[in-house]
């Protein structure tokens, strides 16, 4: 076995065991993937079993790696296991599996396997400093402000918002919502002077050496800026910067990051905003897996909705969605789009069964598949800070 | 023996399937060779199929098992793959019929009170489904969010709330069933796809249940529904000994209330291995040693009366009531608590990953006790022989309303980082004397999970005896080429003999 398998095999181990000695396999039906699939190679269970095989030599990383791109990072599976579930506190344990999965996809790619999907995107977003985002969404450094023409925003300042690749080039009208909230609460902030990708998205693909040069330049600008705080819209931004940053700089890393649906919901908390335009529609809230399920934000959003007048809203309860995902994460959009599309599908058809005819989603990334399911069941998706900007009587 | 398969066997199977659903990469087989049941890990090559298949249709296991059939390939089922028995898992490699992708919900009928479901579905998200109709399908085993419906056929499995609703034999009422020869029959109560008595003929739909994948493939289940419950009650109840708390759990049993839906009996042991972490159970003060639990399920005012005599008669018993709280969370964590593999402890106490092994029998509950003292003397062997094993204590569960016989079982925690050919071959030998002294004492060597794993397998003739020979006549004139997961149940014998 080569070395860096032989380490890796070592240090996930336990894990690995914990998993595979249990192998009940509870997680199974709440993982999007799979539901869809019904294929049990792509199954949180076998991406920790496979560990225990590359480990007795049965398995090399190169048998596997292409097995690692069937899963979007929800972290349901996680939330579902008894390891976590039960024992996980007590013994300090929680099954981890989409630290392993993104383990994994890096270990291949330290060996060379690359899925060509992936190698292609990485590979345009380093030349570009950004996501390709949409074939033919011309995206570049020179373009990553605009979005914000006309919003008079300043340059940096001690608070400044993050505005990740997709939202920032192709759902610009989410961002400009955003601003013009915070503006209309007299909240104060700027933009960033030289934003690149955060990362987030190469690392969960593998491309760790890429994510972290993307991380340090990010840092480094905002350190230049006197930059104290980052306000993030995008759930996976959120996760990159409180989870994957943390990690890279370890305690030298001292940059407050703030959610803005919590920051929202603060503010019409404290009556600094009044949502005060009906918006007639009857929606269900769709909660995005990196909020719900990996960082326990579930509460806000629906504070959000429920102070929004005109608004029929029926709720899911959180738990219940931990087996909703839109498909839209972890790279299967780009390796996969027809298992993306699948998982939509599903997603979408779960919120037809309530009768309503909007959907609302608090993350940028899972409009696109989102609401393409939505359009063959005439099904609007629409982001959570764009109907309280409607509601606030902000135009983006 | 491995049967190396051609590639024109391949080449076919993607023509009837899709190549998409003829997965022949190693992490495919391997994954496909597993289930939870503890086994030698370093041994986990010799479990593997050639080939796994993913048909999404009765027509198609039909194509798969007259192609296998004509060429003498060995096939097993596999559904959940969360059985414990290891029926799910290949002996003799050959293809591995993956049933999950046939899990389409085909019909509900709310006047018939029935559903038709694909084999591959989970009853838990059945239910969810349901639901909104306010009916369920109360087949409730611990795996209740894993298992699914094709292998719980193939088990003939065992429900926590089944003294109320019946085990899954009696909740599925007939379903499609491919023979190894390929051809599809309808199995239930006579014909009837929705009949839930007839006399008319042999009563196949129980041959066809049980068999651990050695008879054939069910895709397509009707199923008995229920009135979701409005209400559900799971009182928990603490004793000072086992010996009392033996007595009011047969007392709760025999008492004869309707909505009673399970009675579950812990013992000193099962009761120090939850001790182990305070979140699976509430402390108790250490003179707690047996732990009673009851299950009522139905409408608000017929449970609640059903519950005041059930407690009436544990406290008449020297029972102390753990309170509201502590019950309806044990109750709740009924699925999870089970093969948690952190529970496991060397004789040193250090914590170290182990499987979770249940092995269950069918005892009478006159011979709970001494049964129960025989099993824990074998499992404190095993301990003193080797750190690999632990003893995670006894359950007995009510296996019908009137407390006749009870699933008896006891959990080992198996560390399999650890388990090398000795260790397994005293575990085996271990298997073995659990089910003698289950035959011993007049019980069955399984109530749930099937009896076809190494170790107690080599009991089964001597439990069924004449009956044994009537498994093998029906097994060759069945599956004349010994197709159908072979080399469990000793079923070759079946063809030892005609040679
Ligand atoms: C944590 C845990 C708790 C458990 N608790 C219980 C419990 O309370 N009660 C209980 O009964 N069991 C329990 N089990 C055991 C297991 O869940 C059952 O045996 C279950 O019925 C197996 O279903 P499966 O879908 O996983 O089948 P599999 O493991 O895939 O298959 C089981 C057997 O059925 C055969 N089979 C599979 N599909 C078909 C088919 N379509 N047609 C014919 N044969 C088929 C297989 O070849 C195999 O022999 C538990 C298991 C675990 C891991
Ligand atoms: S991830 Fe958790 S629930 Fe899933 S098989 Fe492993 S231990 Fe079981
Ligand atoms: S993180 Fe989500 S997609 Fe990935 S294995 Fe777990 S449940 Fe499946």
């Amino acid at each position: 076995m080569p070395d860096p398998e032989k380490r890796f095999a070592e240090e996930w181990r336990n894990a690995a065991y914990n998993c595979f000695s249990s192998g009940h396999k509870f997680c199974r039906e709440v993982c999007p993937v799979m539901q869809v699939t019904r294929n049990e190679s792509w199954s949180p269970t076998a991406f920790h079993a496979n560990v225990v095989a590359m480990e007795k030599g049965e398995l090399e990383v190169a048998d596997v790696a292409a097995d690692y791109v069937n899963c979007t990072g929800c972290g349901a599976c996680e939330l579902r296991c008894p390891n976590s579930l039960f024992t996980g506190d007590f013994y300090r344990f929680r099954t981890r599996t989409v630290d392993l999965v993104k383990a994994v996809r890096g270990l291949a790619v330290s060996q060379g396997v690359h899925q060509p999907g992936w190698q292609r995107w990485n590979l345009l977003t380093d030349e570009r400093r950004h996501e390709p985002v949409l074939n033919g969404t011309p995206v570049d450094q020179a373009r990553v402000r605009d979005w914000a023409d006309g919003l008079d925003l300043p340059i940096g300042g001690e608070t400044i918002l993050f505005v990740d690749c997709e939202a920032a080039f192709y759902r610009t009208s989410v961002p400009r919502s955003v601003a013009r909230i915070l503006n209309l609460a007299g909240y104060k902030f700027g933009l960033m002077n030289e934003q690149w990708c955060c990362g987030g998205p190469a690392a969960e693909m593998g491309y760790e050496e890429q994510a972290r040069r993307f991380a340090q330049h990010n840092l480094d600008d905002w350190r230049a800026a006197g930059v104290r705080r980052v306000l993030v819209l995008d759930p996976h931004d959120y996760i990159t910067f409180t989870e994957d940053y943390p990690k890279y700089f370890g305690d030298a890393y001292d940059i407050e990051i703030v959610l803005v649906v919590e920051l929202l919901a603060e503010l019409i908390r404290e009556g600094r905003l009044t949502p005060h335009v009906p918006v007639e529609r009857t929606v269900t809230y769709h909660d995005p897996c990196r909020l719900n399920k990996r960082k326990g934000v579930w509460r806000e959003p629906r504070e959000i909705l429920r102070a929004i007048p005109g608004l029929t809203f029926h709720d899911v309860d959180r738990v219940t969605q931990w087996s909703y995902c839109s498909g839209g994460g972890g790279g299967l959009p780009v390796e996969k789009p027809e298992l993306t599309a699948k998982i939509s599908e599903h997603r979408v058809e779960k919120a037809a069964e309530l009768g309503v005819d909007t959907l609302v989603s608090a993350c940028p990334w899972s409009e696109r598949p989102l609401s393409e399911a939505g359009r063959a069941r005439s099904i609007d998706v629409v982001d959570l800070h764009e109907l309280l900007a409607e509601s606030l009587g902000v135009a983006p | 023996m491995t049967v190396l398969l051609g590639d024109p066997v391949l080449e076919e199977l993607r023509q009837i399937l899709g190549p998409e659903h003829v997965l022949t990469g190693k992490a495919d087989r391997l994954n496909r060779a597993r289930v939870p049941a503890p086994f030698p890990v370093h041994r986990w090559a010799e479990r593997m199929p050639d080939l796994v298949v993913l048909p999404a249709s009765t027509e198609e296991v039909a194509e798969v098992l007259r192609l296998a059939n004509s060429l003498r390939i060995p096939v097993v089922p596999r559904d959940g793959g969360t059985g414990l028995t290891d029926g799910a898992v290949p002996l003799r490699g050959g293809i591995v019929v993956d049933v999950k992708r046939i899990n389409q919900i085909k019909e509900i009928d709310l006047d018939n009170r029935t559903c038709t479901v694909g084999t591959g579905i989970n009853a838990l998200k059945l239910n969810e489904v349901i639901a909104r109709h306010g009916l369920i399908y109360p087949d409730d085993p611990a795996s209740y969010p894993c298992s699914l419906v094709g292998g719980r056929i193939g088990t003939s499995g065992w429900s926590l709330i089944g003294s109320r609703y019946g085990h899954t034999r009696d909740l599925v009422l007939s379903f499609d069933h491919v023979l190894p020869t390929g051809r599809v029959i309808h199995v239930g109560d006579g014909i009837g796809r929705k009949i839930t008595k007839s006399s008319s003929g042999y009563q196949l739909k129980h041959l066809f249940m049980g068999h651990q994948g050695t008879l054939g493939i069910a895709t397509e289940a009707t199923l008995k529904l229920f009135p979701k419950p409005e209400a559900e009650l799971s009182p928990f109840w603490a004793f000072e000994d086992y010996d009392s708390a033996y007595r009011a759990v047969g007392a709760l049993a025999r008492a004869g209330v309707a909505t009673f839906a399970g009675a579950v009996l812990f013992d000193e042991w099962k009761v120090d291995y939850l001790r182990r972490d305070d979140e699976a159970y509430i402390p108790q003060p250490s003179s707690v040693k047996a732990l009673v639990c009851a299950a009522m399920y139905g409408y608000e005012d017929e449970v609640r009366a059903g519950g005041r005599r059930l407690l009436r008669i544990a406290r008449s018993l020297g029972a102390r009531y753990l309170g509201d709280e502590i019950s309806e969370g044990d109750w709740a964590a009924r699925h999870d608590r089970y093969a948690t593999p952190l529970h496991g402890r060397t004789r040193s106490g250090q914590v170290v990953p182990m499987s979770w092994h249940c092995e269950d029998a069918s005892i009478n509950y006159t011979n709970l006790p001494a049964v129960r003292l025989a099993w824990h003397e074998i499992a404190d062997r095993l301990r003193r022989e080797s750190d690999v094993f632990d003893d995670w204590g006894m359950f007995a569960y009510t296996n019908g309303a009137t407390g006749a016989d009870y699933l008896t079982e006891i959990d080992i925690g198996i560390w399999e980082q650890r388990l090398d050919d000795a260790a397994w071959e005293a575990w085996v030998r271990a298997k073995r004397d659990l089910a003698a002294v289950t035959l011993a004492h007049g019980g069955s060597i399984s109530a749930c999970h099937g009896s076809c794993r190494e170790g107690e397998v080599d009991l089964v003739p001597v439990e069924l005896g004449g009956g044994y020979d009537v498994m093998l006549d029906i097994k060759r004139a069945i599956d004349p080429n010994n197709i159908m997961n072979p080399g469990k149940y000793l079923l070759d014998q079946a063809y030892a003999e005609k040679s």
